[in-house]
């Protein structure tokens, strides 16, 4: 009845690892499949939203607006997935977003970083010391998108319940260890947990809506009570804030939506030297 | 034929209990209300209640030492803890040490309707309300 969220510093072996841990428990996987439905819903290729799970926007590259739309999309899908049980849930940075949920244990694999040095050895033909280089550009690369994308760092083991160093334990090991701390009481959904859960879910909802017409807009829910935030030029703020009760009291779910919109300094100072 | 829970509901503020004791009734509970933790835990001593329905803060005994008296005393009553401080850890420990249910406030008086059903049900008890699709537990 419970959410298991693996993430890891490999994405091939988190993958593994979650697939395995899925089979052993009887669980449904829920992984990068996911984002062929969100491509179709959103027309975008499916590429993009992949490299908008690795890559965070360069100065000259990736739009910050679109990325933040894209990711947006994909924690939309999830959130709604995870509206059921018995998942293990991976590759889709759930880990980042699906915070206060008892019921969902946040698993944390850490590679064999020599065995990943040797792989990169032998698959790239390139010597231990750049190998070992790039595993640790790599690290450094992964903390610096789950601090862009959320705000939080992923490579923090705070935010876990449980980290598996993978050059301790190995991976029939770890997969018996994920079975036996989900069956702790403490990660038994309770009314709590699902409320917790759905208003997570229909704030991921929320946001997707309006992300496209308000790339700024922030959303939090609350048992159908939806909170927006946004900012606005002085003389726009009227308008904004009904077009967003219109579109946001439209959703499925929302009961009552209540709207803060501040002023846009920035827009109204650039305005001003015009 | 629908039976009769026995609920113990523990809440320092005045306004829960007046507020969900009738709301149990409906669904055939008979409630004993308490405003005072100690007063509670004298009456759980004495009497064998299927449900416990308690607040997390209180002043003096806060709702985790009920929740462990009443597992102590009484394996078979089902705890529910009712809570405006809700978090997870809090949630976490609570299931840990046995609470069948937690529960955020605010809350409709439904949602612990739901609750105690499944709580009868899970102690084979036919009360006169069915459960919706989402209750959790």
């Amino acid at each position: 009845m419970s959410i298991i969220i693996i993430s890891s510093d490999s994405y091939g072996i988190g993958r593994d690892m979650a697939k395995s841990t899925a089979e052993a428990m009887g669980y449904d996987f829920l992984g990068r499949e996911i984002l062929g439905r969100v491509a179709v819903k959103y027309e975008i290729p499916e590429e993009r939203l992949i490299k908008a799970l690795e890559e965070y926007p360069s100065f000259f590259g990736k739009s910050l607006k679109l990325w933040n739309r894209h990711l947006a999309y994909i924690q939309e899908a999830v959130m709604s997935d995870l509206l059921k049980d018995n998942l293990v849930c991976q590759g889709l940075a759930a880990h980042l977003y699906v915070l206060g949920v008892s019921h969902a244990l946040r698993v944390h694999i850490l590679s064999d970083a020599e065995e990943s040095v040797r792989q990169l050895v032998s698959q790239e033909g390139i010597s231990t010391e750049k190998a070992r280089k790039r595993f640790n550009r790599e690290k450094k690369h992964r903390r610096r998108w789950s601090m862009e994308a959320f705000n939080l760092d992923e490579t923090d083991p705070s935010q876990y319940d449980l980290v598996i160093s993978l050059s301790k334990i190995d991976p029939d090991e770890a997969v018996k260890l994920i079975g036996e701390t989900i069956s702790y009481r403490r990660f038994k959904p309770m009314t709590y947990s699902i409320k917790c859960i759905h208003d997570i879910e229909l704030a991921a909802r929320v946001r997707a809506t309006l992300l496209e017409r308000f790339p700024d807009v922030r959303v939090h829910a609350s048992s159908g009570v939806v909170v927006v935030r946004t900012t606005a030029l002085k003389r726009e703020k009227k308008k904004r804030a009904n077009i967003i009760r219109e579109v946001a009291g439209g959703i499925p779910g929302v009961e009552y939506v209540e709207v803060h919109v501040i002023n846009d300094f920035f827009r109204q100072s650039a305005e001003s030297f015009r | 034929m629908k039976e009769q829970m026995e609920v113990l509901l523990l809440d320092d503020e005045p306004i829960v209990g007046k507020r969900l004791k009738p709301a149990l009734a409906k669904i055939g509970c008979n409630v004993e209300v308490f405003e005072n933790p100690a007063a509670a835990l004298d009456r759980i001593d004495q009497k064998d209640f299927d449900v416990v329905v308690t607040d997390i803060r209180m002043d003096e005994i806060d709702g985790i030492r009920v929740l462990e008296h009443v597992t102590e005393k009484s394996p078979r009553t089902k705890v529910i803890m009712i809570t405006g401080y809700a978090m997870m850890a809090l949630a976490r420990e609570a299931m840990e040490k046995g609470a069948f249910d937690f529960i955020a406030k605010p809350f409709q008086p439904d949602d612990l309707r739901k609750v105690i059903a499944k709580a009868a049900r899970a102690l084979g008890i036919d009360i006169d309300f069915e459960i919706g699709p989402e209750a959790g537990g």
